[in-house]
């Protein structure tokens, strides 16, 4: 596969403040690539530095092997879905979809067959003439793709394009775009703050922190193998425990040692250790390689979320076997559900659910709107 | 419920007599004056008279027409520009544009008249650098030119209103799709600006025809425009009722073309 974009060393500042610190990214050929962060973590900046609507202050951005930093947005073969869609309110669908053509001045017939397509392959044919403000966000959504593919684009940005819309819409609409970019062979590059969308449309998954890129991956990599504490956080829930590598295959943490698969370490090096919560079973107290009490119960509908008190630290525990709140339990863990990542800025700062509830949960993810 | 309703009525009841006494009351005199004559009988004369009035009414026309034009000419770069500051200097641009308007309109075109005098400010500055002197006051064009800029605030305000209200992600967007600076504007914010302009267009052009202060002064009394016609008659009572008529058909002239005006914009919103 081919490079089509790189970015070397960009580097962006508002106000004094770093929001992109050395951003060095490839991006290949027909893929789909999600930058995945939280708010204000410099995905939106980067994506507009592609479109040509952010200059960086320092590196370059590279189109198919021509540098481009200079290049003005409309020049670039590069099509942006916006977030809230942007659509021209003056103009009805296929006059919105139709936009690009009519600017370079396509001959009518070849208009129409085109725009055609365009709402065969979004499913919204028999809308022409609809107004666009008469729309529902799913709708909307599917115009703004419209009216960007419809220029055949080498890249297709797309900035939370699924933030408005509600999730049962969002996860048709996951399906439809992964879809559509299987279809037209157009390279996606996809922001997001949601993890699970991430995961399950991208080839690549690119995690950034604070202007940075944290780890670059399949979705497999960036679960199974984080890089360091924050990108286990930031992706599903990771039990983050504090541990040392006595020596290869073996780490010390919760007061045990275990044997694991991971090697590669200097002898008692302080690591981080990254166990998910359905990695864990649960056994008879004797059995167990750790023994912990119950604390909170949570039916989540496939499995039961247990937060488990392990001398004073508290694990996320998910199992399909239902145990009561205060029991004691033995807990399993296999050699290689448990991964051993070198100690970074992030260390400490996440994986503990000591102050764990659904409600902060759902309040850290309702920052739809953003940068 | 009921009693606040009418607690709420009574708050009202002011402002409606304000409004009958300044606005209904003067109406129904005009509408009275323009259907009889100087005895007080009722009559059509006034309006069979009103073919004298004609020639006058087209040059009032014609020149609001061109003021409007220019107006709308300088005020919708000046709009968008302002619209696109930072909150500063939208505040600054704000300023210059009122602060013309804290001083009277009679006194502002008194100035705009010493300027451009024959022995004025600037033929005084033409004269110097031996461009001048070129006779300004008592043309067409000085009028128009003070039509334009009395009522500039006018075309301004609206359309700077509409273009700040345009979700700069819509400009992006065609910029996006391919248009370069000039056909994000007229492909963009031309369209999305049209309440905007057909309210400065309104607003320029119905001061503009109805105006006899800027003609007279920077008219020199050259020529005379619908609003001095209408002026002259009120000075001496015996022609109140032609002047009546006058303003009456103005007024609707007037009305009509704005609620086209309105049609119009409403009809793609």
């Amino acid at each position: 596969m081919e490079k089509i974009i790189e970015l070397k060393n960009i580097t962006k500042e508002y106000d004094g403040e770093k929001v992109l610190d050395n951003i060095n990214l490839d991006i290949y050929d027909k893929e789909f690539v999600t930058i995945l962060g939280p708010s204000g973590c410099g995905k939106t900046t980067t994506l507009r530095i592609i479109g040509g609507f952010e200059m960086p202050d320092e590196g370059d951005c590279i189109f198919d092997g021509k540098r481009i930093n200079d290049v003005p947005a409309y020049r670039r073969h590069v099509n942006t879905v916006f977030q809230k869609y942007a659509l021209f309110p003056h103009l009805n669908v296929f006059e919105n979809i139709a936009f690009a053509l009519r600017l370079q001045k396509v001959p009518e017939r070849e208009i129409v067959t085109r725009v055609q397509e365009m709402l065969e392959l979004v499913a919204l044919k028999g809308f022409e003439h609809k107004k666009v403000t008469y729309l529902s966000g799913g709708q909307q959504q599917r115009v703004a793709i419209a009216r960007a593919l419809i220029n055949q684009p080498r890249v297709l940005l797309l900035d939370e394009p699924l933030g408005a819309l509600d999730l049962k819409l969002r996860k048709d609409m996951q399906k439809e775009l992964k879809n559509i970019q299987t279809r037209t062979g157009i390279t996606f590059i996809y922001v997001t703050h949601d993890q699970e969308e991430a995961l399950t449309m991208s080839d690549t998954v690119v995690v950034m922190s604070e202007g940075r890129i944290q780890q670059i991956g399949t979705p497999t990599d960036i679960y199974n193998e984080p890089v360091n504490a924050f990108v286990a956080d930031f992706i599903g829930e990771s039990n983050i425990l504090d541990g040392v590598m006595i020596k290869d295959r073996l780490a010390r943490f919760a007061g045990k040692d275990f044997v694991c698969v991971d090697g590669g370490f200097d002898p008692n090096e302080p690591v981080d250790v990254v166990v998910r919560p359905e990695d864990v079973d649960f056994v008879d107290v004797e059995k167990g390689m750790l023994t912990g009490t119950v604390t909170s119960v949570n039916f989540k509908g496939v499995h039961y979320e247990f937060i488990v008190d392990i001398n004073g630290f508290k694990w996320m525990i998910q199992s399909t076997d239902f145990v009561e709140e205060g029991r004691e339990i033995g807990l399993y863990i296999e050699p290689d559900a448990i991964h051993i990542m070198k100690k970074s800025e992030y260390s400490g700062l996440y994986g503990d659910y000591s102050s764990y509830s659904d409600e902060l949960d759902e309040l850290s993810n309702a920052d739809d709107v953003e940068e | 419920m009921r009693k606040k309703s009418f607690m709420s009525s009574l708050v009202a009841v002011p402002h409606m007599v304000w409004c009958a006494l300044f606005i209904v009351a003067p109406l129904l005199f005009v509408i009275y004056y323009s259907f009889t004559n100087t005895e007080g009988s009722f009559t059509l004369d006034n309006l069979t008279r009103l073919s004298d009035y004609g020639d006058t009414f087209l040059l009032s026309v014609e020149m609001s027409i061109i003021a409007t034009f220019f107006a709308f000419l300088v005020g919708y770069p000046f709009a968008y520009f302002m619209a696109r500051q930072s909150e500063t200097g939208r505040k600054i641009c704000m300023i210059l544009l009122m602060l013309p308007m804290w001083t009277n309109l009679l006194i502002r075109t008194y100035s705009m008249m010493a300027i451009l005098d024959d022995g004025g400010f600037l033929n005084s500055v033409l004269a110097w650098i031996g461009l001048g002197p070129v006779h300004i006051v008592g043309t067409k064009g000085a009028v128009i030119f003070g039509m334009a800029y009395d009522f500039f605030p006018y075309m301004v305000l609206p359309i700077y209103t509409a273009i700040s209200k345009i979700d700069n992600r819509l400009m992006e967007a065609a910029q996006d799709l391919g248009c370069n600076g000039r056909r994000v504007l007229t492909r963009v914010v031309l369209p999305l600006s049209k309440s905007g302009i057909i309210s400065g267009i309104t607003m320029v052009f119905v001061p503009s025809i109805s105006t006899f202060y800027i003609s007279q002064k920077l008219g020199g009394g050259t020529f005379e425009l619908i609003g001095d016609t209408i002026e002259r008659q009120f000075q001496v009572p015996s022609t109140y009722n032609i002047g009546a008529m006058i303003s009456l058909v103005m007024m609707i002239l007037i009305l009509i073309s704005v609620a086209v005006m309105n049609r119009f914009s409403e009809s793609e919103d």
